[in-house]
């Protein structure tokens, strides 16, 4: 039984009889880097010392959820049949958002393991509207975030904005994007992975095709999370926190201050209300502005997105959740202060 | 000739079985050292031995199914790419174990854990580093923590001094959530010192007594309550 090659992948076709020899020097390089990092004393300098402190721990903690998520979707992708998503697609939009959005209770993982298993969901047949809703509001509804949302603000009076808030704006931020999403087809939506690029692999036994699902998109998606990785760790080393505070009290700016904040500091889902509640400067309306844009938006996301998703895709993303949790949160501050 | 006779190992498909077991080593590497606790909180310890877990199996499954009827050599994109993808492994176990230190002080936000602020009122027992932190994010706290004022407290932290103070030191520890990336700070002012004595990052067990003052927590100690410790197995805490 003949093996195809996965695009999405990117093994390659010989395309020469010499053999390539780079992986010779990707392992030198390696090497040479592993020795540079334990005799050069490269943490004696205190910045770099952060930078890759802040980045190790970035990784460690999103890598799990990724391949998390890397699990789920080769699941999907190997036992649960297409014909489940195409009966889910035909239902009407309105129906089938929200219905996303709240599917997302059910998936207690934080952002980045969410992107894959959407990825694979629009591959699958789910219309890609209904993916993305459901990738941006499950870190945001699952119930392991609700409850480090309630914990990290219990014994202050915006308890209940905070945890109902979140949810609430989450929830609406997630199926206006998937609205404006719209009717796009997958192939319009994934980035050179429309549903034609598929591997043909349905005929292979399905632990080969599982495996094949699995290394594929954790290797897609590892390489974006390092590059967001990487970028987010750079920017929380030279810029403080505290570059905002001089904007607390401002009506407007002060929540987006709160959500350039949460884009640059790409925390987790489930930690980053605990970051929140200590900026007690900000009232709780630039908190929920942190807290619904941060899992949505954010620069490790961005990567991934860029990485996943067509050109395109991360505009209308920040444009719509910019604008949405603006307003939402803008309401708060209106009726709660 | 069968197929199977055919079927030859695939150079990307083990070149990637190799990048994910190099993910699979570190996780493996952090759980048996106790490394964790530089990186994550023990709140989301738990995701080291499911990422080792998850990367091992994806690894050995990537190799098992590494025979393949087409050639599939390693190219030079896909070998930078998984060059790419393991390189963070290698940062992370060749340089020798590190904690944040003074460097980031001035660009964390202070601790302010609400619950911790809250149950603060019910603390009997010695106070520490996370009431102090909550006490200063938190006026209810910090009122439960002032009618504590000169009580013995001993606290182990590092040496953070500030420039516009050189005269003083300041006692600081991180506190951690998830991971270290959204560490924020508790701190205490240590009177009755000599700040030239202690250098940034020195790592110190100080007993004195605790004084509130404004949303600032002063320690009043002396060189004889003072002593210098070795980084602790668990540099950040953990609430």
């Amino acid at each position: 039984m003949a093996t195809r090659t996965h695009t999405h992948e990117r093994l390659p076709t010989p395309t020469t009889e010499t053999p390539d020899r780079t992986w010779l020097v990707v392992v030198a390089s390696l090497v040479a880097v592993a020795v540079a990092a334990r005799f050069a004393h490269p943490t004696q300098a205190a910045w770099l010392r952060n930078l890759f402190i802040v980045f190790g721990s970035l990784l460690i903690e999103a890598m799990p959820f990724v391949a998390l998520g890397a699990l789920v979707s080769a699941l999907i992708e190997v036992f649960v049949p297409a014909s489940t998503f195409a009966k889910l697609a035909t239902l009407p939009r309105a129906v089938q958002l929200p219905a996303a959005a709240m599917a997302g209770i059910a998936f207690p993982v934080c952002e980045c393991g969410s992107v894959p298993v959407a990825r694979r969901l629009a591959r699958k047949g789910l219309a890609p509207a209904a993916a993305v809703t459901f990738m941006l509001a499950a870190p945001i509804v699952n119930p392991v975030v609700i409850a480090s949302t309630f914990v990290a603000y219990r014994g202050r009076d915006s308890l209940w904005v905070m945890v109902i808030g979140r949810f609430t704006i989450g929830m609406l931020v997630a199926i206006c994007v998937g609205w404006v999403i719209g009717a796009r087809t997958p192939g319009e939506l994934l980035r050179g992975a429309s549903v034609d690029d598929e591997p043909d692999d349905h005929d292979e036994p399905r632990a080969r095709r599982f495996f094949t699902h699995l290394t594929g998109d954790l290797i897609f998606m590892a390489r974006f999370l390092i590059v967001g990785a990487l970028i987010a760790a750079t920017i929380q080393t030279f810029i403080p926190s505290s570059v905002v505070d001089h904007v607390a009290t401002l009506p407007i700016l002060s929540l987006l201050a709160m959500m350039a904040l949460a884009f640059i500091l790409s925390l987790c889902s489930e930690s980053d209300a605990f970051v929140a509640a200590s900026f007690t400067s900000f009232g709780p309306s630039a908190q929920l502005a942190f807290l619904v844009f941060g899992p949505m938006v954010d620069l490790k996301l961005g990567a991934l997105y860029l990485g996943t998703y067509s050109k395109g895709f991360l505009r209308t993303v920040v444009i719509v959740v910019t604008a949405v949790t603006l307003v939402a949160t803008l309401w708060v501050q209106v009726v709660w202060g | 000739m069968s197929l199977v006779a055919s079927a030859r190992w695939s150079q990307a498909r083990i070149a990637a079985a190799l990048a994910l077991g190099a993910w699979g080593v570190l996780f493996w590497t952090l759980l048996v050292t106790g490394r964790t606790s530089l990186y994550l909180s023990s709140r989301t310890a738990w995701l080291v031995p499911m990422g080792a877990v998850i990367f091992t199996v994806a690894a050995l499954g990537r190799l098992a199914t590494a025979r393949t009827m087409d050639d599939e050599p390693l190219d030079r994109r896909t070998a930078w790419t998984l060059g790419a993808i393991t390189l963070p492994v290698v940062l992370i176990l060749a340089l020798p174990p590190a904690t944040l230190g003074t460097y980031s002080v001035g660009k964390r936000a202070t601790f302010g854990g609400s619950a911790i602020g809250a149950s603060a009122r019910d603390v009997t027992g010695p106070l520490d580093f996370v009431d102090i932190g909550a006490a200063q994010s938190f006026p209810a706290a910090m009122r439960q923590l002032e009618t504590r004022a000169g009580e013995p407290i001993t606290l182990e932290g590092f040496v953070s001094k500030e420039a516009s103070a050189p005269d003083e030191i300041l006692l600081t520890r991180y506190i951690v959530t998830c991971c270290v990336a959204d560490a924020t700070i508790a701190q205490v002012r240590i009177v009755g010192l000599q700040p030239a004595d202690y250098a940034d990052d020195e790592w110190l067990q100080v007993t004195g007594n605790v004084y509130p003052v404004g949303r600032e927590v002063l320690v009043a100690a002396d060189s004889g309550t003072v002593q210098q410790i070795p980084v602790p197995d668990q540099p950040y805490l953990m609430p």
